[in-house]
């Protein structure tokens, strides 16, 4: 689940991102330079002066894995509390900044990172670095602040897991998935928790993963790069890097040994299905196979499985598959939200039936294009803003490891044939991995007792 | 840990955490450097002897291109009794033409990587293909096929009469979803703009693939129907392209329908308050809704700042609601200016128990405009807001073409995107206590509360004793009464 601090404007998951030599497209590259400040800080940049504005990120290597015991949803309470009372700024300076002029700014909190955001008017960069750099080092934050943001992320909490019909169902996916990595806490975390955090976990919070050396500054758009440079020397060259440790999650999640089921209920009208199957780390080498996977069943309304439980079959009203990658381990997610008076079992045989069809024959040389063609026209939407680039950028760094994947991922993308997606797709969908999550209306409760 | 304990922890991190902070050099921020100026790209029009209007907008910093097709009429001209027709029609142009079925639509547009979709909105039809500039040449191809050669046929209807219908049960079950729909009758009562777009579930049953086919043959004709193409190719080429793919579209000789005289005159509902009670909401839904303004209404620059000082994360509305209160995840207002009146709507979502409380703050900051207007300090960070946004939507092929279409929908100048800035610029203080006054009267304002009623209705019932209160299982779409006839 990804949380934003801000309104919700726009909504994106992470995914994997690749880019493609295909034929005639000309495919932008990302001439990204890379250096890193004596206090462990990193520094990424593409200078693009195709529109007078900068976007500004600082990535922070903590997510809602690293929620400390018993405070489940504090790594993404804390972000809220990043746009309160800094060193230098008040309250809200930072809409100040950035809302007023013309700018914007955001965050969002997913399991693995906690990522910061604007967009200005490229005359402002410098007050920018400067502001992110005042977050950094050090919060100033009061009790009234910090009471009244946490009832804001309890709205947030009532808004997109309460309020929306599938809230729950995307929620119980998640927490059912996991058995010991915490991962199996939603980001959103649950009230209790929010209700127990404080002001002191605000503190600690901030000195243990807040330091230049958990962080990635990546600044896109127009600018001068010696000028960046010595902005970011001033303003962050400063910041001591702590002698302490930085604490890292290490619990592993054991493979599943059977598949397990659930059934929960909720306010919904229209009964949905949800399979999760355990998948390797974002970074490893199957993950594309596993994107191209994803795509093949559920990229578009010629893809399989819209072809056979919307259109054809008519067993569902929506479906949609997830490769949703992580740091430590992934997962593969399929879901249908089933069309009115069909049967939960029916829609599961068929979403069986659709994988079992990619395990026992290769693609087509056609559809494997076809999911290819896909996949990088959504990228080339993606990198469209200096914004979108930032955060292809991020990713890479932070998440799999190496910048220039950003620029790299295309050949592994061109790599991917159908005998590999036909393996994945035997490898990690098996029977014993598999977890079955059915989400009835309360009604069905009552029915059945 | 004590709290005596807890108090010192803190001050040892404060003094810690000053220590790592000392060394940052300076307290205030950096003033910002002289700003750069801003060139839109300039929009490049012709008209095809069959009444087509092509307008070609270039960007070429990516290699992508958006092309969208408008008809200029959408689900205002829906007959009463088949709300949901326009939409429906408008759909189903890719489940089906002369020469390709569904199937084969859907795979060909998306082996070139790319996505078609159509709709309906108020007062326009769209079909829009976003693909590489590589490839735009076939995905005209099809995007032209769809529009001009649909086939309607009945189990494609069916079949998406049964998704609309299940979509319609999700949104029925979403408070933020209920509250739109009741607050267009509320506002707009039986008129145009008063039905759910999408339908309802007594007038999608209706529909027959005669009424969709007639619809078609009515308003998707070249006349009424103007291309965008934007993005990274030339304006000569877009031409081409039009020429080749919608200029031998032969033009009806009969002329074309005269809605205007058929509209109703909208007899908005004033100071009415509706409750929607679902008692297992997990939060209320709050609307205020309105009557706004057209889009062509003189006071469009003045209501679109009005708009932005409320709305917008430091609008005044997510200031008193979110940020000084903590009562909701965001709080915000939209003009949607139309062809005829569009509405003008405050919104929030809050805990059941805040309902009363969030609809007097939104009822509240609505009067606060004219009593106590913005001045300069507050106004000129608002307007830079509009500005802002407005620039970046341009940044993208789909946001050009986008903000291109709406002003040629309009009968608008397509050099307003050169003069936005300057406009929005010129409205002072003065201007928003004007239009709040005279256009956006909280005293003739409609309220909605969709949430479970038992938590807010007495609170709410203490300042409003004209409360109507109507149980979600007995909430009637298909007209301004909103409430299922008693069975005799």
């Amino acid at each position: 689940m990804v949380c934003f601090t801000r309104l919700i404007l726009v909504v994106f998951l992470l995914t994997t991102f690749s880019f493609s030599g295909f034929a005639q497209t000309r495919m932008p590259q990302l001439k990204f330079t890379d250096r890193s400040l004596e206090n462990g800080l990193r520094v990424l940049s593409v200078a693009d002066h195709s529109s007078p504005t900068v976007a500004v990120q600082v990535w922070y290597h903590v997510g809602s894995k690293d929620d400390p015991p018993n405070r489940s949803g504090f790594a993404h309470l804390f972000e809220h509390i990043m746009f309160k009372s800094t060193r230098n700024m008040k309250s809200e300076m930072m809409d100040r900044l950035t809302e007023d002029v013309g700018g914007f700014n955001n965050a969002f909190t997913v399991d693995d990172v906690t990522v910061y955001y604007e967009v200005v008017p490229s005359n402002y960069l410098e007050t920018l670095i400067w502001a992110e750099a005042d977050r950094l080092s050090g919060l100033n934050v009061d009790e009234a602040n910090f009471k009244s943001e946490r009832e804001v992320v309890k709205e947030e909490y009532r808004q997109s897991v309460l309020a929306p019909p599938y809230g729950k169902f995307e929620y119980l996916l998640q927490q059912k998935s996991f058995v010991a990595h915490p991962y199996k806490r939603p980001t959103i975390g649950s009230i209790e928790d929010l209700d127990a955090a404080s002001l002191h976990d605000v503190q600690e919070f901030h000195s243990t993963y807040y330091r230049p050396d958990n962080a990635t500054l990546v600044v896109v758009g127009d600018f001068d790069p010696k000028q960046l440079d010595a902005w970011v020397d001033k303003y962050f060259g400063g910041i001591a890097k702590p002698n302490l440790q930085l604490p890292r999650v290490t619990i592993k999640e054991p493979p599943r040994e059977s598949e397990s089921r659930f059934t929960e209920y909720g306010s919904n009208d229209l009964p949905a299905v949800g399979l999760t199957y355990l998948t390797p780390r974002e970074s490893d080498p199957d993950s594309k196979a596993l994107e191209v996977a994803d795509a093949i069943l559920s990229s578009g309304e010629s893809s399989r499985l819209y072809h056979s439980l919307v259109y054809t079959q008519q067993l569902a009203a929506e479906v949609d598959v997830n490769s949703e990658t992580r740091e430590d381990v992934s997962l593969f997610v399929l879901f249908a939200i089933l069309s009115e008076g069909k049967k939960t079992e029916d829609v599961e045989k068929s979403l069986l039936a659709e994988i079992k069809k990619l395990q026992d024959a290769p693609v087509s040389a056609a559809e494997l294009e076809k999911a290819k063609n896909q996949i990088v026209t959504e990228q080339l939407q993606k990198l469209e803003t200096s914004n979108g680039k930032a955060l292809a950028l991020g990713e890479a760094a932070v998440l799999l490891g190496d910048p220039a994947r950003v620029n790299t991922d295309l050949e592994r993308l061109q790599a991917v044939t159908a005998a590999d997606v036909q393996r994945v797709m035997k490898k990690y969908l098996s029977d014993k991995n598999r977890m079955v999550l059915y989400y009835l209306p309360e009604s069905a409760k009552k029915g059945g007792q | 840990m004590r709290a005596a304990d807890r108090m010192l922890a803190l001050i040892v991190l404060l003094l810690l955490s000053f220590v790592v902070c000392a060394q940052t050099p300076q307290a205030t921020p950096p003033p910002p450097a002289p700003p750069r100026s801003v060139v839109f790209p300039k929009p490049v029009e012709q008209t095809l002897p069959n009444g087509l209007r092509v307008i070609v907008i270039e960007r070429h910093e990516s290699p992508l291109v958006s092309a969208q097709v408008v008809i200029k009429n959408g689900g205002e001209v829906d007959p009463p009794e088949l709300a949901g027709l326009a939409d429906m029609t408008a759909s189903l142009l890719t489940k089906g033409t002369q020469t390709r079925d569904a199937t084969q639509i859907a795979e060909q547009i998306e082996m070139l990587g790319g996505s078609l979709e159509s709709g309906a909105r108020w007062d326009s039809s769209f079909a829009t293909v976003g693909v590489m500039s590589d490839k735009v040449s076939p995905a005209m191809e099809i995007l032209a096929d769809v529009v001009r050669r649909p086939t309607f046929k009945s189990e494609e209807v069916d079949r998406l009469r049964q998704q609309y219908l299940d979509n319609l049960t999700l949104a029925l079950g979403d408070p933020g979803s209920i509250a739109r729909f009741v607050a267009s009758r509320v506002v707009f009562g039986d008129s145009e703009y008063g039905h759910p777009l999408s339908g309802t579930n007594e007038s999608l049953t209706r529909i027959m693939p005669a009424d969709i086919a007639k619809l078609h043959s009515r308003f998707y004709r070249p006349d009424n129907t103007i291309l965008v193409i934007g993005g990274d190719i030339s304006a000569k080429d877009a031409i081409a392209l039009g020429t080749r793919y919608f200029g031998d579209w032969p033009k009806p000789s009969t002329p074309l329908p005269q809605l205007s005289a058929a509209m109703k005159e909208a007899a908005p509902s004033m100071g009415r308050i509706v409750i929607i009670d679902k008692p297992d909401a997990g939060q209320a839904a709050v609307y205020l809704a309105r009557t706004g303004i057209t889009r062509r209404d003189p006071d469009y620059f003045r209501g679109i700042v009005t708009n932005s000082v409320l709305s917008g994360y430091s609008g005044r509305l997510n200031q008193e609601i979110r940020i000084k209160r903590g009562l909701s995840y965001g709080a915000g207002s939209t003009l949607d200016t139309r062809r005829d009146v569009g509405p003008f709507v405050a919104s929030a979502q809050t805990k059941n128990e805040s309902g009363a409380q969030v609809a007097d703050l939104l009822l509240g900051e609505i009067s606060r405009l004219s009593s106590s207007p913005p001045a300069e300090p507050e106004l000129v960070p608002r307007k830079a807001v509009l500005i802002g946004n407005f620039s970046r939507n341009l940044e993208t092929a789909n946001g050009l073409v986008g903000q291109v279409a709406s002003l040629a929908l309009h009968g608008l100048s397509l050099d307003e995107i050169n003069r936005y800035i300057a406009n929005v610029e010129a409205i002072n203080s003065q201007d928003v206590q004007k239009f709040a006054g005279t256009r956006l009267d909280a005293k003739t304002s409609n309220i909605i509360i969709v949430g479970n009623a038992k938590a807010f209705l007495p609170e709410l019932q203490k300042q409003h004793p004209n409360v109507e209160v109507i149980p979600i299982t007995e909430l009637d779409l298909n007209t301004r009464l909103l409430r299922k006839k008693q069975p005799q």
